[in-house]
């Protein structure tokens, strides 16, 4: 892991359109913005950072600029793809987890099936896979963006004491 | 240095069910990025963090337990997900610093 760069997930939402875009930001902002006819309000925004891979033998690096995040899945839509993959890789001791790429880009434009190969590699070479191993899918296998319930895995309610809420569907 | 070990000398309560392992090092950091960008695998992780999102954390970087610090409360869900994937998650009611202290006195070192 390489480039490392801390800062804030920001999701937001416009009240116009009902879009839901996501972005990097090093800022932690709250502020919301007309753009347009669209007016952003942030919906959440949570500390997180981001990286790329580099390899040890030849140097390459690879940009992981596009990866939003990792979410886990809570088994809310027992009809969903992931939540029937994570039922069968937990068989074999294999934890799903779902790549999100930055909304509205990734819908049209994918993580390459590559890189999330190269994803997974990383996360489980630095494991004792003989314990359990990790597979990253893309996010278009959630069923239904909208009432998915997944976690992000990411800091959200860092100020607070509190145990934060569970959260609504965020998309 | 395993966890069962670290439960006996450090006085630590498991909350969930697990296989002892092997421990090697630590990370203290209540910031779920701060660990999956910096933690090692078989690190003890010291946090006072007690939001179920530290089980796939902890399980992504394949830390060797969760300790919670300062005798905070473990919500019963992160408790059942920890448990539905053998993650071990320890108890204690010193604060980081104790605890971290305790550990360096007792040779905790990472490999």
């Amino acid at each position: 892991m390489t480039n490392i760069q801390f800062g804030f997930t920001v999701f937001e939402k416009c009240s116009h359109c009902q879009t839901v875009r996501t972005y990097f930001s090093t800022q932690d902002t709250w502020d919301e913005y007309r753009e347009g006819p669209c007016l952003w309000t942030i919906v959440e925004n949570a500390q997180t950072f981001k990286f790329d891979l580099q390899c040890t033998s030849c140097n390459h690096v690879e940009s992981f600029a596009d990866l939003l995040g990792l979410l886990y899945c809570t088994g809310c839509l027992p009809d969903c793809q992931v939540e029937m993959m994570r039922k069968e890789y937990a068989t074999k001791k294999t934890w799903i987890l779902v790549a999100f790429g930055f909304l509205p880009e990734a819908k049209s434009q994918p993580i390459p099936e590559r890189k999330l190969r190269m994803l997974t590699d990383h996360f489980n070479q630095r494991r004792d896979t003989s314990r359990s191993t990790i597979k990253i899918v893309w996010f278009d296998q959630i069923k239904n963006l909208s009432l998915c319930r997944g976690e992000f895995i990411h800091d959200v309610g860092m100020l607070s004491l509190e145990t934060p809420e569970e959260r609504k569907p965020l998309f | 240095m395993t966890t069962k070990d670290l439960i006996e000398s450090a006085g630590l309560t498991p909350l969930t069910r697990f296989e002892p392992r092997d421990v090697d090092g630590a990370i203290v950091s209540d910031m779920l990025s701060d660990v999956m960008a910096s933690a090692k695998s078989g690190n003890l992780w010291i946090t006072v963090q007690t939001h179920k999102n530290v089980v796939p954390a902890a399980n992504l970087v394949d830390v060797s337990a969760i300790v919670i610090t300062s005798g905070k409360k473990v919500p019963q869900d992160t408790l059942d997900l920890a448990n539905q994937h053998g993650i071990a998650i320890l108890w204690t009611p010193l604060s980081s610093f104790e605890l971290v202290g305790k550990l360096y006195v007792l040779g905790l070192v990472a490999k």
